[in-house]
């Protein structure tokens, strides 16, 4: 039977983070929490394919309870079942203790209920690392398809998956056996509208919720902060950098401007030769 | 034992990643920022690999070690990992950078995984100090976190070695030495059946030509302010009057107007070309990390708020749709003027 | 749950604001089964105002409001109007007194945040909020609504009443035939707001603010608006601003003016832009005002359905309410809902109680009382550039006339009025004005 596994992780919308202009802090109050863009797409591709082949989609994410709403995002969609996993020693974990909690998390998960392809986002906005998902394989002996823009075959009896991955100057086709780990661009699939009932039934979902004892025991010193090899030594806001002078259209007129623009980039060092144009 | 600064050299077909000198600069000054023991050496793993571990002693490296089979012929996951498990539980170096690419960033996850040692991504500022007191200088590796509303500065303090991913055009390249100084050192691998997981079945070169943002010496980008796909064929006609790329804001890239490859920022391309136009483009936080390091950057946006101005060399308040086309016409005249 | 099940409520809301919430609330409070569909991603998103809420409409809802913790910004400790001329400006404002209730009357709140807090007491009570999906017609059966549709597949909800709180663009309102037509451009106005972020201790400087619990809603007439009939307005946030204007839409099209430059120049003024110099731009956001009140309010209920808040046009531009005429309407229609499930009658003359409360309150008084306020700005269309004007240079005069003999000063204030408007014509305005605002 075929089963999708997805991780996905609920963010701060980075687009409406703010900082306090005084005190320099992350202003979260009121900021809105989604689902991470990229693994929407992750979760959408997993049902894409359940609908195609049969089986079933799991959702997992680490996060805290508010995550709810993100797993019950995925149920709409179409995942058939959703697992919080959320304990305060989980807290503060880095790439490197997620992925030990996430590895364990899919074997305990695939033990039962063997997993065919396990999903990520290519990235999560917030932190922008694109390591969890590598991580995960490694600690599972997966097979890893990074930056996946198409899932082109899933052949369950051969045992064997075909993804296209897309890297910085092509496109690779890649073949692995199954089970394997991706982790997904958005191309990998629009995101569905989902009928009301479904709607419905997702708004009404209780995801289960495992915690760091139970159903896995997990070891206390590879959890949250403790166990994460990398901490935050400082944070701090990005340099400003100074502005320079605005010309408006309607005071020094559109002839003014477009000249002025010109000569000043003109005046940039290797800028005249560049453009086959004097100084 | 010399303490050693590990760069990965990163290739494709033999041709290697200019991110790969940029990375061979900075290890240089974070060696010479703990003292005279420590080295900068190449990692380059590959297939008929004589010329690219050649370069890499011309860029600086003092050692290159290559591993040269056709296994290695083109990048897979798992093998790659293997290899690079191997050599760092060997040679125990104190830092180890990888370029920020996609295959970079999927390399360098699983390796620090496998080797079981912290890594920072993405980093957009290095360099070595001390946190505590009478301990041995760390690598601090910064990087913009929160889609760059947020600099952190990350620490590796108990695990080796100390790894993290450097985005590409943050940093200058080393400079090319005419001499080449250094050894190159073969390592052998049994490739044994466990280490093949994956094999590429074919390969997709993109027809439309892929946009080379990062190395690219003028950008003219377009914004939301462009109000809809069409607006993009006004910034191709300035891009290509001025012999640039195009380039985009997310906003653009969400609203399908144009393809992800020209994005510009924090989830798209940091850029650091000569001259950067924004045109329409109002200047989130997320779009200026990518950009701000431009020469020159020349901002068109109706609204005189707009943060882009912020970071503007010039602003311009007005129009885009009545802007761009004088400045095609300025340069044309400027062109015709100069060829008689 | 079988995703098969029919879906079946005793009230269906349309839309999550501020109207739709209270209606929520109160109808599953009194034992009813609520379902409140709302289009947008989170109760809020979508929602925009100026300024302020009404906190005796508030606490009409939860008479433990102020327990609930609700994420207002400043209270209103300072109001009332300011007067621009091209250069100058006149203050009359209050603050203290009557102003410095307990609670303070108004709050200054950002909607986004609000609403969806608003929209989470209503779930305490029990009421069932659908997001992102919009309603897009009614199901009917032997003429009588029995629910409504979706966009989304097998999109059918049923419940024997529905309360539309769909706000100013009020499609469904139109479907039943219960608002004749899509809104008039001169009883609806635009209205353009800019939120500016600022440091609070700026905030305070600058407004003359005691602390973070002490806050300014003040209108402001005169050189804001191009000319046009509209108002300008600025509400302290705790670190932000609005500042935005509201003009009507047909004023707008006549002078070919857009709403963005109307804010613009709003904001450029010498005595605004010193105010919120320095400021981020958090969010932008246009809104359509249904201000034509009385005139253009539509059947408020037929069989099986209630209409309440911006979609029946509850507001009183004047005074700027709104928020709490929708909020006391929602609640009306939820009793009235709870009230005809109790009877079993879900035909318009049950649900005629609706009316009958509303015109109990304050709602239908004052809507009524201030029915010709869009038509008198209409034919007074420069009202709101002449008299703030003249007052900046009659008191600019008064209060500078040193040295200067006093009679002649009076005569040079008079000339000033007369100048802009006859002084018959001008006794003649203040007269329609007064006639407007009591109403006969």
């Amino acid at each position: 039977m075929f089963h999708a596994l997805v991780s996905i992780k609920q963010v701060p919308d980075t687009t409406n983070i703010r900082i306090d202009p005084e005190t320099n802090n992350l202003i979260r109050q009121g900021v809105p929490t989604i689902l991470n863009p990229y693994d929407a797409h992750a979760v959408a591709a997993a049902v894409e394919w359940k609908r195609k082949l049969g089986g079933k989609v799991t959702i997992i994410t680490m996060g805290p309870p508010a995550a709810v709403t993100s797993l019950r995002e995925c149920i709409e969609m179409g995942a058939d079942r959703a697992i919080l996993i959320s304990a305060r020693q989980f807290a503060g974990a880095d790439t490197w203790a997620t992925s030990y909690v996430l590895a364990e998390v899919i074997n305990e998960i695939h033990s039962k209920d063997p997993v065919s392809l396990v999903f990520f986002g290519k990235q999560a906005i917030d932190g922008d690392t694109a390591q969890v998902g590598p991580g995960v394989a490694v600690r599972m002996d997966l097979p890893v398809v990074s930056y996946a823009v198409k899932i082109r075959e899933v052949n369950l009896e051969e045992h064997y998956v075909i993804i296209e991955r897309k890297t910085e100057s092509r496109n690779e086709v890649i073949k692995t056996s199954l089970p394997t780990a991706l982790t997904c661009e958005k191309d990998i699939a629009e995101i569905p509208y989902a009928s009301l009932p479904d709607l419905v039934y997702s708004l009404r979902y209780e995801p289960e919720v495992w915690n760091a004892e139970s159903p896995i025991t997990f070891d206390p010193a590879q959890l949250g902060l403790k166990g994460s090899p990398t901490t935050v030594f400082k944070t701090g806001t990005p340099e400003k950098h100074s502005a320079g002078e605005v010309f408006k259209v309607t005071e020094v007129g559109l002839d003014g401007v477009v000249k002025t623009a010109l000569d000043k980039i003109l005046a940039v060092e290797g800028m005249a030769s560049m453009l086959g144009v004097q100084k | 034992m010399s303490r050693r600064f590990w760069v990965y050299i990163e290739q494709e077909d033999g041709k290697v990643h200019p991110v790969s000198w940029e990375l061979l600069g900075v290890a240089r000054r974070l060696a010479d920022e703990v003292g005279d023991d420590s080295i900068v050496e190449g990692i380059l793993v590959g297939y008929q690999m004589e010329e690219a571990a050649q370069e890499c002693l011309h860029y600086g490296a003092e050692t290159v070690y290559v591993v040269d089979d056709p296994a290695f012929k083109n990048y897979l996951n798992k093998p790659y990992t293997v290899a690079l498990t191997a050599l760092v539980k060997k040679y125990e170096p104190e830092v180890f950078l990888v370029g920020a690419t996609t295959l970079g960033r999927d390399l360098a996850g699983a390796v620090a995984t496998s080797v079981g040692t912290g890594l920072t991504a993405d980093t957009t500022h290095l360099a070595m100090g001390v946190i505590k007191e009478n301990t041995k200088k760390l690598l601090l590796a910064t990087r913009p976190a929160f889609g760059g509303n947020v600099i952190a500065t990350i620490v590796c303090r108990d695990h080796s070695p100390q790894m993290a991913t450097v985005r590409p055009r943050v940093f200058n390249p080393a400079p090319r030495q005419a001499e080449a100084k250094g050894q190159i050192i073969h390592e052998t691998f049994e490739i044994t059946p466990d280490m093949i997981n994956a094999e590429i079945v074919e390969f997709i070169t993109n027809t439309a030509a892929t946009v080379k943002l990062e190395y690219s010496d003028i950008i003219v980008s377009g914004g939301r302010g462009l109000g809809g796909a069409k607006g993009f064929e006004l910034i191709k006609q300035l891009a290509d009057e001025l012999g640039g790329v195009v380039g985009s804001s997310r906003a653009c890239v969400d609203a399908g107007w144009i393809k992800y490859d020209h994005q510009v920022g924090q989830t798209g391309k940091t850029v650091r070309p000569k001259l950067y136009i924004a045109a329409g483009i109002s200047g989130a936080i997320q779009h200026k990390v990518g950009m701000q390091e431009s020469d020159f950057i020349l901002a068109i946006n109706r609204d005189p708020h707009a943060p882009i101005f912020d970071v503007a060399t010039m602003g311009i308040v007005g129009d885009l749709y009545e802007v761009i086309p004088a400045l095609i016409k300025e340069i044309r005249a400027r062109k015709e003027a100069q060829n008689g | 749950m079988d995703k098969n099940e029919k879906l079946v409520f005793d009230v269906i809301v349309v839309g999550a604001g501020l109207s739709g919430s209270a209606a929520a609330a109160i109808a599953a409070r009194g034992g009813l089964k609520v379902a409140v569909i709302e289009r947008g991603q989170n109760p809020g998103s979508k929602n925009y105002f100026g300024g302020a809420l009404y906190t005796h409409s508030l606490m009409e809802i939860y008479p433990d409001f102020w327990d609930r913790k609700p994420p207002l910004e400043r209270p209103v400790t300072e109001t009332g109007f300011w007067f621009l001329s091209t250069d100058g400006l006149v203050k009359a404002t209050v603050q203290g007194g009557k102003v410095n209730s307990n609670p303070i009357d108004a709050y200054v709140a950002l909607r986004a945040k609000f609403d969806a807090w608003w929209a989470e007491q209503a779930q305490k009570e029990g009421a069932f909020i659908i997001p992102k999906t919009l309603v897009v017609d009614f199901i009917r059966e032997n003429g009588k609504v029995v629910g409504v549709k979706t966009d989304r597949d097998q999109g059918d909800i049923y419940a024997p009443v529905v309360i539309i709180t769909e706000g100013v663009n009020n499609l469904l309102t139109q479907k039943l035939g219960l608002a004749k037509h899509d809104l008039k451009g001169e009883s609806s106005a635009l209205a353009v707001k800019q939120l500016i972020s600022l440091p609070a201790a700026t905030i305070n400087a600058r407004f003359g603010l005691t602390d973070n619990d002490h806050g300014a809603a003040l209108s402001v007439m005169g050189d804001v608006s191009m000319g046009l009939p509209g108002l300008g307005f600025l509400y302290t946030g705790v670190d932000c601003v609005s500042v935005g204007v509201g003009v009507t839409l047909e004023a707008l099209r006549e002078a070919g003016i857009k709403p963005y430059e109307l804010l613009q120049r709003y904001m450029n003024h010498p005595m605004i832009a010193p105010l919120i110099a320095g400021g981020r731009l958090m969010e932008y956001g246009a809104h359509i005002i249904p201000e034509g009140g009385w005139s253009t309010m539509p059947q408020l209920y037929t069989d099986g359905v209630m209409v309440a808040g911006d979609a029946a046009s509850m507001v009183n531009a004047l005074h700027w309410e709104g928020t709490n005429m929708a909020i006391v309407a929602g609640k009306s229609a939820a009793e009235t809902a709870i009230e005809a499930h109790q009877k079993k009658d879900f035909s318009a003359q049950s649900l005629s109680s609706y009316r009958a409360r509303l015109d109990k309150r304050f709602i239908m008084k004052d809507l009524r009382q201030y029915r010709n306020l869009s038509h008198f700005l209409k034919t007074h269309p420069d009202f709101m550039a002449i008299y703030p004007t003249f007052l900046n240079d009659a008191l600019g005069m008064f209060f500078t006339g040193f040295g200067k003999p006093k009679g002649q000063l009076y005569k040079d204030i008079l000339k000033s009025l007369t100048s802009r408007r006859p002084l018959l014509k001008a006794v003649g305005d203040i007269v329609a004005f007064g006639r407007t605002i009591i109403g006969i």
